[in-house]
């Protein structure tokens, strides 16, 4: 039997036997559950090599499965985060309630993304869509709460996506009679204009959907938001990549053929700054860490998008290098989330503060983390961003380059937030109480908080299977002209070096605490939060001073003229106009039945009238 | 070789010099005593010329500078504020007020003496005492300083028994952090 | 080994350097403050001897491990910044690491300090640190776009992403970018406006406001170690102009004068201005300074 199917049928399998044991044992679900992640995860490594495919068919349908070099990149985030995220979630889920659903859908939403990366057909892929879409509602749904708002907005969007992404592949099979990529690929130069023009419409209308971007992000905030924080690290980190995964493909095969590919490109790539804007100015305005982070991710996909869209080598080097990068930071940050949740049982900033002599281990790992996502060298987020940054004024996008600056500029005020609202401020007697979070939580997330300073000071260790992938999708080869094993180019040959540069911020870093620890060790005292100089007045117990209300106040009162303008309240508007619309249309059922006989009869006159042109 | 004991007297020197001529003033502004600040740091007077300027927060200061009369309530907060300032630091009591209570000697909530609470380095007397007395108690607490002589901070320390009984006496519902330097 | 030795040399003599040049500045701030405002004021250096004072001081506190680190944080931008920024044309007598970054790099690592240095603050517990931190992220907000329109102007009309480089254009044509590049130009003093922090942008520090904002809690060492990375962050930032719009410095005299002149600028603007808002200040920079930067990139996308 071929690997491929072993591999589908483990994960399947696994599945339905996570979802069965849940009768029999904790226990053994758990164990189940993580067994089958990580043989999984063996199995496609050591057994399963880029280029083997398997051919099937059913029902006359010829389909395909295998894998390439370009799919490789993103199961290395599946993977990586599933290995990742399933020890968190046995720990993060002990003691909730209908485990074996969680456990279930958290596979099969594993397996329908290995699957979308797999097939090589166009059915198999809407399948797995499907099911991916499918299994990632239901944990949305998992907690129960909010479900109307997170729930409903999520599936409604998503099966917006899936119908034109069915709608599209039902034309690109009317026209060629297969539904293998590859010769969709082929045959799309050859395609008539109209075609040329609709497909890739189509199918980035599915692809932006699960990417997030502005106009069909508005289920991301909530969804991301609502379900369990293990599920989420999986969520904003791998499955949200799918999109990028499905734009990158529309972007090099249909537009790079399209007749004037200019302002395609560059409706998209602005599409994705605005997002990236908007999004982190809505973040800056949360008081829910939760919240917080999943406009973050909004954001961070937005930078994606736009490097995707741009489609320069380099661009798209930076869209490949930031979506690993952003599925390491992202998943960490909402781990720790989650840690706190799990400790403290709220993740409000205004609630709880003071955390970081209490849980240091999720500290270090979110401030990583944190560092990572704004960017600051010499940590990964810095290189995907420089290359962003270089490969948009390289390819004279001048204002783009303003506006993502921008985004990224006022990400350091969330990012911020985030690590004070939570770990610094007073400590309170009522925090008194909280322990550090499980060893099986915090290890993941210390793992990919080193591995993010490790891929910042040695980025050639993620550029090589990039640049493998973008080679399978008919890119030259980046490396050396591009990137070398710490090293970074741009197109007019100026360069940056990280590991020296990682070498002087460490041995500056390193020098200075050493004489700020050694100088007067014995007369530096350390005095509780308690003990500030605040007008000569002692805080008592229960006064706490941290400032954590209307945070950014003064800089949303400068921003407050675009964030007036929301896209719910738009959608919310057409909802409404539909309903009055159809309520107004409902009228024509009076319940007197000489109305009806009129209607008879002018449907009777119509026809006869329009006999000829109608039947003739 | 150098000589160790000759080599800290240059660094004794050295430390003096700089601690004589930079003074970081937290003024705390009791009473009418603080009027009389402004006229000295602006441009009439200018005690900026001599190093000194004021300073944010107890934690950055040098000097506590107290302008007038202390209610007992107003204590509670200075004596704060003393115990949150870094070695070496240095106390000016500005006024008749804190030398013998002044004009509220007989006032039943404010406290005489102000050196039975704390050690204050320099009196400046008078009522209201003009910037140029005030800067004349610069001028002193500078030639302390030179000479080594300004160690309030240490008799604080030694005598912290007695300085706490004095104002645990004085100081009804008596709620602080303890000094532990 | 041996070059990182040379490295390393290079990074102490900057250093030094650095150090007393900015910190004289600082002390010929005060001296000119007092005579604007009609005042003696004090010597030239009397931020050595404040300098020296703080570090002498005998005891310190601190209120945990972040704020303990705080001030190395921005030691580390400061000194970064100042070995990614050639100080002489030609790189001779400070050998740095100028040719490993670029631009972009020192845009992110300048603000590596302040976002550490924040969560210092963030750790004392003070309400007026947070405050301070706030209203300083979001000014930064403000300042870098009209900064980094300017930068790149710069860098699109010259094509490239190396100080080195723009310094070379400016020795090869003889001609100053500040003359070429007006708009650039001043988006970018405008920009440095925000940048220094003088009035009327000093609402992060105010002291009668916020009692100094992030650095309320620091005193003795941690003062210590913040000053000096103030004043070497100075003139790292001040030599960083130079190099870009005033075709640099060819020996350190001529480099102190082109310095100086530039200090003027936030300095005398400071003395005779109020305090802004912080949304005032938000929004000061995205009035006139980005429309200059947009007219410096378009000069240099259609010129």
């Amino acid at each position: 039997m071929n690997m491929i199917y072993i591999l589908f049928t483990l994960m399947f399998g696994g599945a339905i036997l996570t979802f069965l044991a849940h009768k029999v044992s904790g226990l053994l679900r758990d164990t189940l559950f993580v067994l089958t992640v990580l043989a999984s995860t063996v199995l496609f490594y050591t057994k399963i090599h880029t280029g083997d495919t398997v051919d099937f068919s059913i029902s006359g349908l010829s389909l395909q499965w295998g894998i390439n070099a370009y799919g490789r990149i993103f199961s290395m985030i599946v993977l990586g985060l599933g290995v990742m995220a399933s020890f968190y979630s046995v720990s993060y889920m002990k003691g909730k309630e209908r485990l074996g659903y969680f456990y279930f859908n958290f596979l099969i939403s594993l397996m329908s993304m290995m699957g979308i990366l797999m097939s090589h057909d166009l059915v198999s892929f809407f399948i797995f869509w499907e099911m991916m879409t499918w299994s990632s509602y239901f944990i949305v749904i998992y907690n129960g709460k909010n479900v109307q708002r997170s729930g409903i907005n999520y599936i409604i969007f998503s099966a917006l996506g899936a119908y034109a992404m069915l709608m599209a592949i039902v034309m690109v099979y009317a026209h060629t009679q297969s539904l293998m990529i590859p010769d969709m690929m082929q045959a799309f130069p050859f395609f008539p204009a109209a075609y040329k023009i609709w497909l890739p419409i189509l199918f980035l209308t599915a692809f932006t959907v699960k990417a997030a971007m502005m106009p069909l992000h508005v289920w991301a905030p909530d969804a991301y938001a609502d379900s369990p924080m293990a599920y989420t690290s999986v969520f904003s980190g791998a499955l949200s990549k799918m999109g990028i995964y499905g734009m990158i493909m529309v972007f090099v095969t249909m537009v790079n053929y399209l007749p004037d590919d200019t302002w395609f490109r560059e409706t998209i790539a602005w599409l994705g700054a605005i997002t990236a804007i908007m999004a982190t100015l809505w973040a800056i305005a949360q008081d829910d860490a939760r919240k917080l982070l999943a406009w973050s991710s909004v954001a961070q996909l937005g930078y994606i998008i736009t490097g995707v869209a741009v489609g320069t080598p380099l661009a798209m080097l930076s869209a490949l290098f930031l979506s690993v990068m952003h599925a390491l930071f992202k998943a960490t940050l909402f781990m720790a989330v989650g840690a706190i949740e799990k400790q403290t049982g709220t993740t409000k900033f205004t609630e709880v503060t003071g955390l970081i002599r209490k849980m240091p281990w999720t500290f270090i790992s979110s401030l990583l983390a944190i560092i990572g996502l704004a960017g600051i060298p010499p940590l990964g987020g810095f290189v995907g961003k420089w290359m962003l940054y270089e490969s948009l004024i390289n390819s004279n996008h001048y204002i783009l380059v303003i506006a993502i600056f921008f985004a990224s500029t006022s990400a350091f005020l969330y990012c911020y937030k985030f690590l004070f609202g939570f770990f610094l401020g007073q400590e309170e007697k009522e925090w008194e109480h909280v322990k550090e979070a499980p060893a099986l939580m915090v290890l993941p997330m210390i793992i990919m908080a080193t591995l993010l300073l490790v891929f910042g000071v040695f980025p050639g260790i993620v550029l090589k299977p990039i640049d493998l992938g973008m080679q399978t999708l008919g890119y030259s080869t980046t490396a050396g002209t591009f990137w070398s094993m710490s090293g970074l180019f741009n197109e007019w040959g100026n360069q940056i070096m990280m590991r020296p540069l990682a070498y002087a911020i460490g041995g500056t870093f390193l020098f200075f605490l050493i004489i700020l620890t050694v100088k007067g060790f014995k007369e530096t005292r350390y005095v509780t939060t308690k003990d500030i100089s605040s007008s000569g007045e002692v805080p008592l117990e229960h006064e706490n001073l941290t400032f954590s209300e209307g945070f950014y106040q003064p800089f949303l009162r400068a921003v407050c003229p675009v964030m007036k303008r929301r896209m719910m309240t738009y959608y919310q508007g057409f909802g409404q106009g539909m309903e009055a619309f159809f309520d107004y249309l409902r009228r024509v059922y009076s319940g007197n039945g000489q109305t009806y006989a009129i209607y008879v009869i002018v449907f009777v006159v119509i026809l006869l009238l329009f006999k000829n042109s109608l039947f003739g | 070789m150098i000589n160790d004991k000759n080599s800290q007297k240059i660094v004794d020197i050295i430390q003096n010099f700089a601690r004589q001529h930079s003074l970081w003033v937290l003024a705390y502004g009791t009473g009418c005593g603080a009027i009389e600040l402004p006229p000295t740091m602006t441009s009439r007077y200018d005690a900026e010329r001599l190093g000194v300027r004021g300073a944010a927060t107890p934690r950055q200061a040098d000097v506590l500078l107290i302008t007038g009369y202390l209610t007992t309530k107003t204590l509670k907060r200075v004596i704060r504020v003393y115990e949150q300032m870094q070695d070496p630091k240095y106390v000016i009591g500005f006024g008749s007020c804190t030398i013998n209570g002044g004009m509220y000697w007989d006032s039943y909530n404010t406290i005489k003496a102000l050196d039975r609470y704390m050690p204050v380095d320099i009196y400046i007397n008078g009522c209201m005492p003009r910037p140029e007395a005030v800067l004349s108690g610069f001028a002193k607490l500078q030639k302390l300083i030179q000479a080594g002589k300004a160690d309030g901070a240490k008799k604080y320390k030694e005598n912290l028994e007695w300085y706490r009984a004095n104002q645990k006496n004085v100081i009804p519902n008596w709620r602080m952090p303890e000094y532990n330097w | 080994m041996k070059e990182i030795l040379y490295y390393t040399w290079g990074a102490i003599v900057s250093f030094v350097v650095a150090f007393s040049v900015g910190i004289t500045y600082m002390g010929l701030n005060r001296k000119i403050t007092a005579r604007v405002q009609n005042r003696y004021g004090p010597p030239w250096y009397q931020n050595f001897i404040d300098v020296i004072k703080l570090y002498s001081k005998k005891t310190s506190i601190h209120h945990g491990v972040m704020h303990h680190m705080g001030p190395a944080f921005i030691m580390v931008t400061a000194v970064v910044s100042l070995l990614v920024i050639p100080i002489l044309n030609g790189n001779k007598f400070f050998p740095n690491l100028n040719f490993q970054g670029d631009l972009i790099f020192l845009l992110y690592i300048m603000v590596f300090g302040p976002l550490g240095m924040a969560l210092g603050a963030g750790q004392t517990g003070n309400p007026n640190s947070a405050i301070g931190v706030t209203r300083g992220l979001s000014q930064m907000a403000g300042f870098e776009i009209p900064w980094v329109m300017a930068l790149v102007a710069l860098m699109i009309q010259y094509k490239t992403t190396s100080i080195v480089d723009l310094m070379n254009v400016q020795v090869e044509s003889g001609r100053w970018l500040m003359f070429s590049s007006p708009f650039a130009f001043l988006a970018a003093v405008m920009a440095m406006l925000g940048m220094f922090r003088y009035a009327p942008f000093d609402i992060v520090g105010a002291p009668q406001e916020l009692a100094s904002g992030p650095m309320s809690e620091n005193g003795g060492k941690y003062l210590f170690v913040m000053m000096s990375a103030g004043s070497v962050f100075t003139f790292a930032k001040l030599t960083l102009y130079v190099d870009i719009f005033m075709g640099g410095a060819d020996n350190l005299i001529i480099l102190v004068v082109k310095t100086f002149t530039l200090y003027l600028i936030p300095m005398l603007y400071g003395i005779t201005s109020p305090r802004y808002r912080t949304e005032q200040s938000v929004r000061w920079f995205w009035g006139w300074p980005s429309f200059f930067g947009l007219l410096a990139i378009l000069q240099a996308a259609l010129f």
